[in-house]
């Protein structure tokens, strides 16, 4: 085994570690507003919202992300007066934007559907006994239904996340090197396809291992009322009463 | 305990007012128009078999249910409802029915407490929330509450680590803390176990005794019979016979409520 190649490799891959958790973080964290949107508008907005955000969500749902990327890239390339009419064209023109957007658009897709089926979680009474004391909707949301369609939709949406992170990786078709873009880069210097691959795949493991950790916490705690309270919880009950 | 007539002070100001209340889901109709009284102190109980539109009644007074004709009067708020030429309803306006509701808290016949919620925070989340108490006084104010229906230890607990008995305790402390002007009970025992409703009922009867005023639907006859000021009687939509306890467990007129008594022994 060549370890000097494989910790040099590591490095450099490394390098576009950042530009990976980049567009991760930036799509997930949009993905996330836009899908919390579209699932508010198709539980309570009026019925004309509707089938446009199902179409939405079915096409970005039923095709491959790499070809969502290829399109909106190359694609919307080929209109370049029109975007540049309408003055988008500054957007259009960058691999970087581009891959943004359809990361964004197609997790936010996934996202939708996960929220909403948070949402119809929603135990009917535990809305009535809210509106019933009087709450204005959006305390109601803010109280009741986001915290408990949030919690039960968490298991998915960290699989979608984890997906996410994986699927930046297919930006490198649109030039970024990222991770991926990095490690076709190296190969066609070096063609030594397996051992630089198998440095990505390690990394992609070590960053999806760290995350997939946060969300176990993150759903720990926010599960307090879904488990037998322990003895450990009675202690912390008793600390915070003395 | 002091009997509930001998209290009942008919000066008292009406606390809430029902005229010729009517609801329909579709084409059944639920309620056929019915009005009641209940004045500051008053206990109101009211019986019917299933169907008859009991819930449906208490529902409709805090306007969980939009009633499709009649006057809904709770403390200073009244919502009057009347049909337009095509026979339609127009919506409440909203800042309107949630200040009603304000006044008439909600107990459930299945809790419905918010699960991820402690108990604590279930009853001072609408004050703090609703009502734009601070916070320090709302929680001195729910921790008596909870000591008053006895489930003071079990503050920081989740519902789901209660018994049915104490979640419902906790639903009556939650509704407790709206301060409101009516309670409006949904059959508060008939999801418990029989060995929890005594419980239950206890606290009922203690915030009877303090002069709450409280409508109760409820199948528990023993409680009507003692602690009501006026019973109702629903059938199909309507009310069947009214009264104070005495009269109308004593000497029922009509043939419904009579077998309706029998069948309840």
């Amino acid at each position: 085994m060549d370890i000097a190649f494989l910790s040099d490799t590591m490095l450099q891959l490394l390098r576009g570690a950042p530009l990976t958790l980049e567009l991760a973080a930036t799509s997930v964290g949009l993905g996330f507003v836009l899908a919390l949107a579209l699932a508010l508008a198709l539980q309570s907005g009026p019925a004309a919202v509707g089938w446009p955000i199902r179409a939405y969500v079915a096409t970005f749902r039923g095709t491959p992300l790499l070809v969502q990327i290829f399109l909106i890239y190359y694609g919307l390339g080929q209109f370049r007066q029109t975007l540049q009419a309408l003055d988008l064209w500054g957007f259009f023109r960058q691999p970087y934007w581009c891959a943004i957007l359809a990361l964004t658009l197609n997790t936010a897709a996934y996202g939708a559907e996960i929220i909403r089926g948070g949402l119809q979680s929603v135990p009917h009474g535990q809305v009535e006994a809210a509106r019933a004391c009087g709450m204005p909707p959006w305390t109601l949301y803010r109280l009741v239904v986001l915290p408990i369609a949030l919690r039960q939709a968490l298991p998915s949406y960290g699989n979608e996340i984890i997906l996410m992170i994986k699927g930046t990786s297919l930006t490198s078709i649109v030039t970024l090197l990222e991770i991926t873009g990095v490690a076709q880069q190296i190969i066609s210097q070096t063609y030594r396809a397996v051992e630089v691959f198998a440095c990505a795949g390690a990394i992609y493991l070590s960053m999806n291992y760290v995350v997939a950790q946060a969300l176990a916490t993150l759903e720990h705690r926010l599960s307090p009322h879904l488990r037998t309270p322990n003895i450990e919880d009675a202690v912390a009950i008793e600390g915070g009463l003395h | 305990m002091v009997k509930r007539e001998e209290r009942a002070n008919a000066g008292a100001r009406p606390a809430v007012t029902v005229v010729d209340l009517h609801k329909s889901f579709n084409a059944l109709e639920v309620l056929k128009g019915v009005s009641l009284t209940a004045r500051e102190g008053d206990v109101v109980s009211i019986l019917g078999a299933s169907g008859s539109g009991k819930s449906t009644m208490l529902r409709c007074i805090n306007l969980l249910e939009t009633p499709n004709q009649g006057t809904i009067c709770v403390g200073e708020e009244t919502l009057c409802f009347v049909k337009d030429r095509k026979g339609r309803v127009a919506a409440p306006d909203r800042r309107q029915v949630e200040r009603l509701r304000r006044g008439a808290a909600m107990v459930f016949q299945s809790f419905n407490l918010w699960s991820h919620m402690t108990i604590l925070e279930n009853v001072v989340a609408a004050p703090i929330h609703v009502l734009k108490r601070p916070r320090a006084e709302c929680v001195a104010e729910a921790e008596a509450l909870l000591a008053k229906v006895g489930i003071a230890d079990r503050r920081h607990h989740y519902p789901a680590h209660l018994s049915g008995g104490q979640q419902q305790r906790a639903a009556i402390a939650r509704a407790l803390a709206m301060q409101p002007k009516v309670l409006l009970f949904d059959e508060p025992t008939s999801s418990l176990d029989p060995e929890l409703v005594g419980e239950v009922l206890r606290v009922m009867r203690a915030l009877a005794d303090e002069g709450r005023t409280m409508l109760v639907v409820t199948h528990e006859m023993a409680f009507a019979r003692d602690v009501s000021s006026q019973v109702l009687f629903l059938h199909q939509g309507k009310i069947e016979e009214e009264g104070p306890p005495d009269t109308v467990f004593g000497s029922p007129k009509s043939e419904r409520l009579r077998q309706f008594l029998a069948a309840a022994r």
